[in-house]
This record gives C-alpha cells, structure tokens and sequence, in this order.
C-alpha cells in the first residue's frame, strides 16, 4: 500500500492545528504539524476510529415539555451518527422518566452503548 | 425548599441559572443560613436545560455532561443545602433600610407582591441575545428570522422546527451548535456566515458541528439583504474588506427559509440598572471589585450578567466566589476596600474584575481584540507569562498572587496581551 497524506484539524485544545499526517493504512508513517503531543493521539484515533458524543431530543407524552433529551453513554462512530440518531428518534417515552434512565441498549448493535435521559420530567395531567 | 419564600434571608441571589445557583451554593458554604434564590421560569436550571449537547462540566465535577445534567445536579446540591427556590417569579426592585439591610420586592405567580429583607443580593440574571435590529440587516421583515437560542429552545424544548433549509449569519457556538441540531433534526444547513476572518466558536465546534457534516463556513462574509414576504425566500451574502464593508460587486443569493442569528450575547443588565448599579461600557456588566461586589454596597453580580462567558464551569466558578463573598459579607466580615484600579491595556478588550486589593490571590478574566500567537500576558512592568495562543472567542484566565501586587506602587495597573498576529488558522469555506 502507498502512503497517503491526509489534513485533519486538531480538537485537542483551542489552536486547532492543522496536522498532515503521512499513513499506509492504518499506521501514521509521518505527523507534521502538530504543537503538542495530544495532537499525535487525536490524530490516530480519527484516522482509525473517528468518534463523536451524540446527544438529540426524543418525543415525551405526559411531562411538561414536549422533549426529552437523550445522550449516547460513549461516543458513537462519526459516520454511523446520522443512522444512531434515526433510531433514537423513532422513541416515544412516557413520563415519569428520570435522567440516566436507559432508553435503548446496544445502540447500532454495540453491547453496552446505551441510550439515557439527561434530565427527569415528573407526570402532568393524566 | 423549592417553592419557599418566608422571613427574612442573609443573601438574596436574582437568578437561578448556573451562576445564581452556584452563587446560592457559595453563600450557603460561606457560613449564610437563609438563601433565597428566584427564576423567573417555571423551574431553575436556566439556559442549561435547552443545551442538550455534552460539554459541561469537566473543570467542576471532572467528567463531561449534558447541559440539563449539570443543572440537575446543581439544583440537586442547592436544595440538599436548605437553600429556598422559588419559580415563575421576579425580582421587580430593591430598597435600603437605615440599617443597611435591603428589601427585596419579589413578584410571584400565585402569591403576588412580597417584600424579603436581605443582607445581600447577588445579580445573577445572565444574558439574553443580539438580534436582527443590532446588525441592522437590510431588506424585508418575513417569518423566519430568529436567534439561535430561540430556535435552540423551539427545537429542544418545545418540539418545534423553526424551518427546513436554514442559513446562519454568525459563528458564535450557539449557531455552530444549531447547525449540528438542526442537521440531525432533517434540515439542511446550508452555510454559515462570519463577518469576522476567524471563528467566533470554539474549534472544536467547527469541526464537530460543521466539517463533520459538511456544513460550509464562510469566513469575511456577511449578509446584506434578507427576502421574502411573508417567508423567508432567500439572502443575499457578500465577501466583507478588511474594513469589514461589503463588497457588494462579489455579493450571491442563498436560498432558504429560515436565517438563524448567532450574533453575540448581551449581559441582561435592565435590573441592575433600575437599582443604580454602574456598568462598564465593554463589558455592558456592573463594574465590580475584587469580591465581585458591585458599585452598591452589599449587591454583587456573576456570571453572564456581569460579562458573557464562553464555559459554564467558569461562570460556576465566579458565581461560586461571589456567592462567597456575599455570604461573607451577611456575616459580618468587613475588607478594606481595593485600592488598584486594573486597565486594559494593548489588545485587551475588557478585563473584570475592574479593581484589586493586596493580600489576597485574584483570578482576572480577559478577553483579546484580536487572536495572537504566541501571545504573552504582561500585568505592569513585573509580571510576563507565555499564554500560547488567544482568540477572542476564548475567555482568559490569569490568576495573580498576592505577592505579586504586594510589590506593585501607584494606583492603576496596566494588563497587555503581547505577540505576533495569528491568521484565520480554520480555512474559510473548505467544508
């Protein structure tokens, strides 16, 4: 395999270097560009695993708010996320929902990534 | 007791977001036994509970939540300590007693007007946002046009979509949020717009929220006529100088319905004012000392009233300091009064809190005109440290100690950011 050279910006902290990095598949041959050494981490883990914190809203019937918000308990494959949130937006929980209650086990398949509440909504009306 | 209002209290807080919450926390820990605070809402936790998004909370708990987490623990961790909240009510004014005790005049839904004596009173009102009338936005005046906390709270509060193909005139970190919102809410996000050539959000925000999904930013370049009649229709956006005036020869028209504005946050100062409070042009907060105690004896202010912060943890952390202090000051506890005046000094738009004492260590938050890189911090002519890198969009924090005012004369003590210029580091519209 040939060595590819990819850019990537750097998250780590708030410089936001612009890294080059030099890999043959999975392995990083070269890194140019970083200022420190967390910009070395970020750039294996994005190039063998980019994942991102997902969190959204789902529909809520009997609180006062008409949205709950939800939260993946880890990171979730980058590009998986559009497919994560269309699973979780096909929810419909009931209140009383407390937060960290868990909403969906395995999302996408993944034993022990689960779907939680992040906030509690006591039961109005009937 | 959530709901309670009785007798008389040692600190009275205005405001149960974040700041007013940990300000109660901070007075209750300082030795104050009645804390009363008051929200307007109909539950305290403030803008946190429309911020579902992770980033909360790694300086303050040492582990990353949710926006409605941290509000739940923090309302959590105010009741626990007997502290007295009460919701869907307003702080209309305050009087002084001869005594030096204030009355505070609250006013409730359900239980009308009552006066609450206090030794002390913490503003912690926080800020609200610029809108289409402070850019002055050419053209018509559709639906459609509307901030990004607005649309923040339709979306994740209230179930609403405030449009399908929306564009976004500035990079604050409320818009870049949205655009990852609204992206997974089904809309298409079809740019964001920055008059500035850098980011006003943070970076890791561009990415996540932006090249993630391919959202392009277009740097130097802002909107200069809004379309539609009873709708949006359409914007045109024009490439700005390095005056910042359009250039309307280079100008295009972008499609959609909805024009979010993420356009900066304004300190929600209407109270302070009434009660006399002076406010520092910049800032557009009080002006405080180093106890964070306004220009009226036994009012303090913190949080996004006093200047708009970037993180939650540092405003939960100057919240809690002025909570001390006022707690502090219930007690009894007398301190001299500052006698150094700090001046911003070359690209330094503001610095708070605006005056020092000798003896004590002080945190001072900063905030450039203009990125630098490397950039060095120099307080007088005996202090100069390296900071890196500084952006506008990244509120500084520089902690003096004591020893080191103790060696300053004279009464006013000039504070520099030094170093070379730093370009737009993120590319402009490269997705």
């Amino acid at each position: 395999m040939s060595p590819v050279t990819t850019t990537l910006t750097c998250i780590a902290c708030p410089i936001g270097c612009a890294l080059r990095l030099t890999h043959e598949g999975r392995d990083i041959v070269e890194l140019a560009g970083a200022t420190c050494d967390r910009g070395a981490k970020y750039a294996a883990e994005e190039l063998v695993d980019p994942r991102r914190q997902l969190s959204t809203t789902v529909a809520v019937e009997g609180a006062r708010v008409r949205r709950l918000p939800v939260k993946a308990t880890r990171p979730v494959p980058r590009d998986r996320v559009l497919e994560a949130v269309a699973r979780i937006h096909r929810l419909r929980v009931r209140a009383p929902v407390r937060s960290g209650q868990v909403l969906v086990e395995d999302l996408l398949g993944e034993p022990g990534l689960a779907v939680v509440a992040t906030r509690s909504l006591g039961r109005v009306g009937p | 007791m959530l709901g309670r209002m009785e007798g008389d209290y040692d600190v009275v807080v205005v405001g149960g977001g974040p700041a007013g919450l940990a300000a109660a926390i901070g007075a209750r820990d300082a030795g104050a036994a009645r804390v009363l605070v008051v929200d307007r809402e109909d539950e305290a936790g403030g803008i946190l509970l429309q911020c579902i998004h992770a980033g909360f909370g790694l300086h303050y708990f040492q582990e990353e939540l949710t926006g409605p987490e941290y509000a739940e623990r923090f309302v959590a961790r105010a009741l626990d300590r007997d502290i007295d909240v009460v919701c869907s009510a307003y702080v209309s004014g305050a009087g002084l007693d001869s005594d030096g005790t204030r009355r505070v005049r609250v006013m409730r839904e359900g239980h009308g007007i009552r006066t609450a004596r206090s030794r002390a009173m913490v503003l912690a009102m926080g800020c609200r946002e610029r809108t289409r009338g402070a850019v002055h936005i050419p053209g018509t005046r559709p639906a459609g046009v509307l901030t990004a906390g607005l649309a923040q709270r339709f979306v994740n509060v209230m179930g609403l979509l405030p449009g399908r193909r929306v564009a976004i005139l500035g990079s604050g970190d409320i818009g870049l949020i949205m655009a990852r919102r609204l992206t997974l809410e089904g809309c298409e996000v079809v740019g964001v717009f920055e008059l500035m050539p850098f980011s006003n959000g943070l970076t890791r925000n561009v990415v996540q929220c932006l090249r993630d999904f391919g959202i392009p930013l277009h740097l130097s370049t802002t909107v200069v006529e809004i379309h539609g009649r009873d709708r949006v229709e359409k914007i045109t956006v024009a490439p700005v100088g390095a005056d910042l005036a359009p250039d309307l020869a280079r100008r295009w028209q972008v499609p959609c319905d909805t024009l979010l504005l993420s356009i900066g946050l304004v300190p929600e100062n209407e109270l302070s004012q009434a009660l006399g409070v002076e406010l520092d042009v910049v800032t557009q907060g009080p002006r405080v000392s180093s106890t964070l105690e306004t220009s009226l004896p036994g009012v303090f202010a913190c949080g996004n009233v006093l200047h708009v912060h970037d993180l939650c943890d540092y405003v939960t952390e100057e919240a809690l300091l002025a909570g001390r202090f006022a707690g502090e000051l219930a007690g009894g506890v007398k301190r001299p009064r500052d006698n150094i005046r700090v001046v911003p000094g070359d690209n330094v738009r503001y610095c708070v809190p605006h005056t020092l004492a000798p003896g004590r260590e002080h945190t001072v938050y900063l905030r450039c005109q203009r990125p630098l890189r490397p950039a060095a911090i120099r307080v007088g002519d005996l202090v100069r440290r390296k900071l890196g890198f500084v952006t506008p969009a990244e509120m500084i924090t520089f902690r003096i100690k004591p020893d080191v005012l103790d060696r300053f004369h004279g009464e006013a003590r000039r504070i520099d950011l030094l170093g070379e210029p730093a370009g737009a580091h993120l590319a402009g519209a490269e997705p």
